[in-house]
């Protein structure tokens, strides 16, 4: 029985909703002509007026910064993605134009018979198979379906570009409630671009008559089968199966699993009118590693991550979420945080007391963007005095740092080629390489090349156990590979090499001599291959040659060892890093991912911090009067095991109000001193009603917090606690 | 975090529950009952509770006060394309709606009170629509375009094809759009599955912004990867506030209210006056002989049967019956066996409560 206590409450706070305000005026557009957007009240802290509006323009330029960067880094991750697809669409392409030329051989020809109903007069050859649809079974090998939403899309749309007619249902259309007429709703929706609400095929057939006559197939999409409900999925199979003679539909589903899956959701007289087809898309990691590639290493001239924080998103990745989507989205928050958020950029901060100046990273991105940082920003003077050489240029130093991190990131990539032969992912890579520590070990004592010296080419084992080697795993594995590399794929990937240190003088020379050491070594093998094909393995010459191309690997591995030593620094390392690298981990992670359960107990046993008040202490476990009603509460609750006893609560809780006047008694004789009488306030004698009153309370807003569960009929006398520990 | 403070977290919680767990079982289990508290008249509660002085009013003031220096990283936030989401300890009310009035002023904003029972959401997106197309309308007027003629209105039109006009490129500006701001997105009304969905498809819609607050621990629970990352997209703030929950307690039953007699008499008073007089009577004829009779089980239903029949009050066993179902639905009256093993009808209720009810719809 709900009842309404008597508070005096505004009349909207009780309508399920209302409008709060209309939007005043249009939003202003573009940003960066210097224009307020931010219209912010009067009562927020303001130094001057002149300071705000300067905060505010710093503010737009900063989203514009954003904006500029994120949708360059969101177009690069799209086609980037679109293109890890690309063989497989194009594969799914063929399969339908060849299902197609199937289904057409046995078409009605007869458009009077398309709506008509059943039966059908149709050849006896034809009817046995005529009814069965070709389904493409696009294997994600994903659990995670939210990563594929997006290439389903992007599928949808590249059969779109085809001509095809497509439609796509995802698995929440697929569900008992919305049953078969829903499905079909949704299909007739996109396809008929108006809302029907008869939900009947035959609108479909007549539809595709008018529009095409048997030109091009309809493809219906379904991503995600596993997820459907059985019996509409079943259901809807079987009703398009009946109409696959009038109206040429190729299914394409996705399966997250094995295609297997589908003999378990669907039963085999649904099957047997199924033509499966499979294709197999990438990986999450792989895909992971093109989306790092594409936007961290090559793009990381822009912006990068700091260890803590890749480190940080690569635990996010592998142990906690899993999805590439939530990769990207944090990324994005990284990028916000930096380009806007960060407490050491002009929207937040004065131009004072920060190591480096606020709008640097403005400034790089406007060097990014072609103009010229001083025209832009008019950088203050002090800029130089702080960290860069006293009479450096600041344009100089940032083309400097740019260099470097192109350098960085070439190498880096050089790497992950060498990697890519033991299976190294890029993800691991990326952080072993931004880890400043590991850095400082590699560098101190050779360690690099002490490692490779060490290690013969038979002492694989020893790769994953060595704790040393383990700690500076991907790298040592990528240069230790190359020793073990066959001489074709070393040849390979001197050319990769080649290719991304174009335009690097420090290494592209030495890569080339490399491959011309291999070139050379080529043509004596051609020469001598004719001579001695048969017996190849045994002849010393050949064993001269072999060991030929172990000294190339040695010299391959030394040259990579050298580079890491050399140019592999962490960006954390580099000067003026910050303009580019986000490092701020903490508050990366409180964004992206509340933690509601730990944080709203610790607001209640710490009640005291966030309020900052004079008059509450808590020592131990003793709860302090004064505090709030609901944080006494609750660490009251933290004696009782997973049951309390209402009664035995209320009475400590009582006993702890009651304290304070007797404390406050005690305070008064001792000191008198008016300050302190002032905080705690006179002591008063508190009702019965009112203690009862604050125990309901505090109660209802542990209640509405979750973390106690009121008393049932069986246990009338007893609330059960929800949390145990923090 | 690194594995072995996963593995420390997770071991210490598992070690916190189970110590927790002996701790509730070893010890003696307390007996003692909420009645032995001596609870004071409900009205006299209730007066306290809307009397009640708030603790460190001043703190929480100033601690809602410190939020403002955010609002302007809010308002970016909602700018780049993200949901706000709210927790902490403590009503967000106040704050989130102060945020609304002061830096959301170009834009539209729609409040849903997520802690009120029942909200139609069709009427909220409605309603979003047809403030989207005030401002596609303005937008259209100063940028001296033809207005978009033929719309058909809002209230006829479906779900789907609102939700595609909220998601569709109507404006010049992508950063023109319409807030909305969701009270406990996490409370009772809101709480179903269908109704997550529902909000998260509005949420991921091109003109539409979501600011929402939650107050459970594990309002987490109610979305699926999908939504969070790719609808809802929650930047996450942690922003205790300890202001009363005042508004959203509103339709919580008072613990000490609840078990109370006060409360009984109460509701079982409205219920019985609702009554036709026959049922009325009915009632008054069984809580007669369960006052008379206080030590006996409860009254079998054929003696209720012809004492009803005396008295002219039910002609038939079938119409006696469905007062009586009545009753039960109200928990006003409930059956158990006596020792002779016949099913009885009794009132749950004490016996000077059952005198103030008699005297209470007798006036």
């Amino acid at each position: 029985m709900a009842t309404i206590n008597p508070v005096v409450m505004d009349e909207n706070s009780l309508q399920p909703f209302f409008v709060l305000h209309k939007g005043k005026q249009p939003p202003r557009k573009t940003f960066g002509k210097s224009k307020r957007r931010i219209d912010l009240s009067p009562k927020v802290p303001q130094k001057s007026n002149h300071g705000t509006e300067e905060n505010l323009d710093c503010h737009e330029m900063c989203l514009q910064n954003f904006h500029f960067i994120w949708s360059k880094f969101e177009v690069i991750i799209k086609d980037f993605l679109r293109n890890i697809n690309a063989d497989v669409f194009e594969k799914i392409d063929c399969w339908i134009c060849e299902s197609f030329d199937a289904i057409s051989s046995c078409k009605v020809s007869d458009p009077t018979q398309v709506t008509s109903s059943y039966p059908l007069l149709l050849p006896a050859i034809h009817h046995a198979s005529s009814n069965q649809l070709f389904t493409g079974l696009v294997c994600t090998k994903n659990v995670e379906f939210v990563d594929d939403i997006l290439t389903f899309k992007d599928l949808a749309q590249h059969l779109k570009s085809c001509g095809y007619h497509v439609g796509n249902l995802s698995s929440l259309d697929f569900s008992e409630k919305n049953g078969i007429s829903g499905c079909l709703r949704n299909l007739l929706r996109q396809f008929l671009t108006v809302s029907i609400d008869a939900a009947d095929i035959s609108i479909l057939a007549s539809w595709y008559y008018e529009q095409d006559s048997y030109k091009n197939p309809i493809i219906v999409i379904i991503d995600g089968v596993e997820r459907c409900c059985e019996s509409v999925l079943s259901d809807f199979i079987m009703l398009l199966s009946e109409w696959a003679v009038k109206i040429p539909i190729i299914m394409i589903m996705g399966v997250t699993t094995t295609v297997d899956a589908l003999r378990d959701i669907l039963p085999s007289r649904t099957l047997q009118y199924l033509l499966p087809s499979q294709f197999v898309l990438e990986s999450p990691t792989e895909r992971m590693d093109t989306v790092l590639a594409s936007v961290l290493i090559k793009h990381g001239t822009c912006f990068c991550l700091g260890h803590e924080v890749a480190n940080f998103l690569r635990n996010y990745f592998l142990r906690q979420d899993g999805t590439l989507t939530s990769f990207i989205r944090a990324l994005k928050m990284a990028c916000v945080q930096h380009f806007i958020l960060d407490p050491s950029g002009p929207a937040n901060s004065g131009f004072q007391d920060k190591k480096y100046p606020h709008d640097l990273s403005y400034g790089a991105i406007a060097l990014l963007q072609g103009r010229i940082i001083k025209q832009a920003f008019g950088l203050p003077s002090n800029l130089r005095n702080n960290q860069v050489e006293p009479d450096g240029d600041i344009g100089h130093d940032l083309s400097e740092m740019q260099k470097q991190c192109n350098l960085w990131s070439s190498l880096v990539m050089c790497i992950y080629e060498a990697g890519k032969y033991h299976k190294a992912t890029l993800l691991d890579l990326y952080c072993e390489v931004l880890d400043p520590e590991l850095y400082k070990s590699r560098t101190s004592g050779d360690q690099v090349e002490l490692e490779i010296g060490s290690l013969t080419s038979n002492s694989h084992c020893l790769l994953g156990l060595h704790p040393c080697l383990d700690k500076c795993g991907s790298i040592c594995q990528s240069i230790h590979g190359l020793r073990d590399l066959p001489a074709m794929e070393l040849c390979q990937l001197l050319i990769k090499w080649g290719k991304l240190t174009e335009g690097i003088s420090e290494v592209h020379e030495k890569i080339k001599e490399l491959q011309s050491l291999v070139r050379s070594e080529d043509s004596v093998h051609l020469t001598k291959q004719p001579i001695d094909m048969s017996k190849r393995r045994t002849t010393r010459g050949n064993l001269n040659v072999e060991k030929d191309t172990t000294k190339l690997n040695e010299k391959a591995a030394r040259l990579a060892a050298c580079m890491v030593r050399k140019y592999v620094l962490p960006i954390e390392c580099i000067p003026l890093h910050e303009v580019i690298c986000f490092k701020n981990v903490d508050k990366l992670q409180s964004v992206l991912m509340g933690d509601p359960r730990t944080r709203i107990q610790i607001d209640l046993l710490e009640s005291q911090k966030f309020l900052k008040c004079g008059c509450c202490r808590k020592s131990g476990s003793v709860s302090w009067p004064s505090l709030h009603d609901t944080s006494i509460m609750y660490c009251l609750a933290q004696e009782h095991g997973d049951l309390i006893n209402l009664h035995d609560w209320f009475q400590s809780f009582k006993a702890t109000i009651y304290q304070s006047s007797v404390r406050t008694k005690n305070r008064l004789k001792q000191s008198p001193s008016p300050k302190k009488r002032k905080s705690s306030g006179e002591p008063q004698k508190i009702s019965e009603a009112c203690i009862q009153a604050r125990f309901c309370r505090a109660i209802s807003e542990l209640q509405i917090t979750g973390l106690l569960r009121m008393p049932s009929k069986r246990r009338p006398d007893f609330v059960q606690r929800v949390a145990f520990g923090v | 975090m690194e594995p072995n403070e996963i593995e420390e977290d997770e071991f210490g919680f598992s070690r916190n529950y189970f110590l927790s767990k002996e701790l509730g079982n070893s010890g003696k289990k307390s007996g003692r009952k909420l009645a032995d508290i001596d609870i004071v008249e409900e009205q006299e509660l209730r007066e306290a509770m809307a009397n009640m002085e708030q603790k460190h009013e001043k703190e929480i003031d100033e601690l809602i006060k410190s939020y403002k220096s955010l609002y302007q990283e809010w308002v970016c936030e909602l700018r780049c394309g993200f949901g706000l989401l709210m927790y902490g300890f403590g009503s967000k009310r106040t704050l989130l709606e102060d945020f609304a009035t002061t830096a959301l002023t170009e834009h539209s904003v729609v409040v849903i009170n997520g802690y009120l029972q029942s909200i139609n959401l069709k009427q909220v997106v409605i309603t979003l629509a047809e403030l989207l197309w005030d401002q596609v309308k303005t937008q259209q007027k100063t940028t001296s375009r033809s207005l978009v003629k033929d719309q058909q209105p809002f209230n006829t039109r479906s779900v789907d094809d609102l939700i595609a006009f909220l998601d569709g490129k109507n404006q010049d500006d992508s950063e023109s759009f319409v807030c909305v701001l969701v009270h406990n997105i996490d409370g009772p009304g809101l709480r179903d599955s269908d109704t997550q969905q529902y909000l998260a498809r509005i949420a991921a819609c091109s003109n539409i912004r979501m600011v929402a607050s939650i107050d459970h621990v594990n309002a987490l629970l109610l979305w699926d990867k999908k939504m969070v990352h790719t609808q809802f997209n929650w930047y996450w703030h942690h922003v205790p506030t300890f202001a009363p929950y005042k508004v959203e307690a509103m339709f919580l039953p008072l613990i000490l209210a609840q078990g109370g007699n006060s409360q009984n008499v109460k509701t079982a008073t409205i219920v019985l006056q609702s009554l036709t007089p026959n049922a009325q009577s009915i009632f008054k004829a069984l809580a007669e002989h369960q006052l008379a009779h206080p030590d006996e089980e409860g009254m079998p239903v054929n003696n209720l049967y012809t004492i009803c029949r005396e008295r002219f009050l039910v002609s038939s066993q079938i119409t006696l019956n469905s007062h009586l179902t009545e009753f039960k639905d109200h928990e006003l009256v409930k059956t158990r066996r006596d020792s002779d093993g016949q099913d009885c009808l009794y009132i749950p209720i004490p016996n000077e409560a059952l005198e103030k009810i008699i005297k209470d719809i007798s006036q």
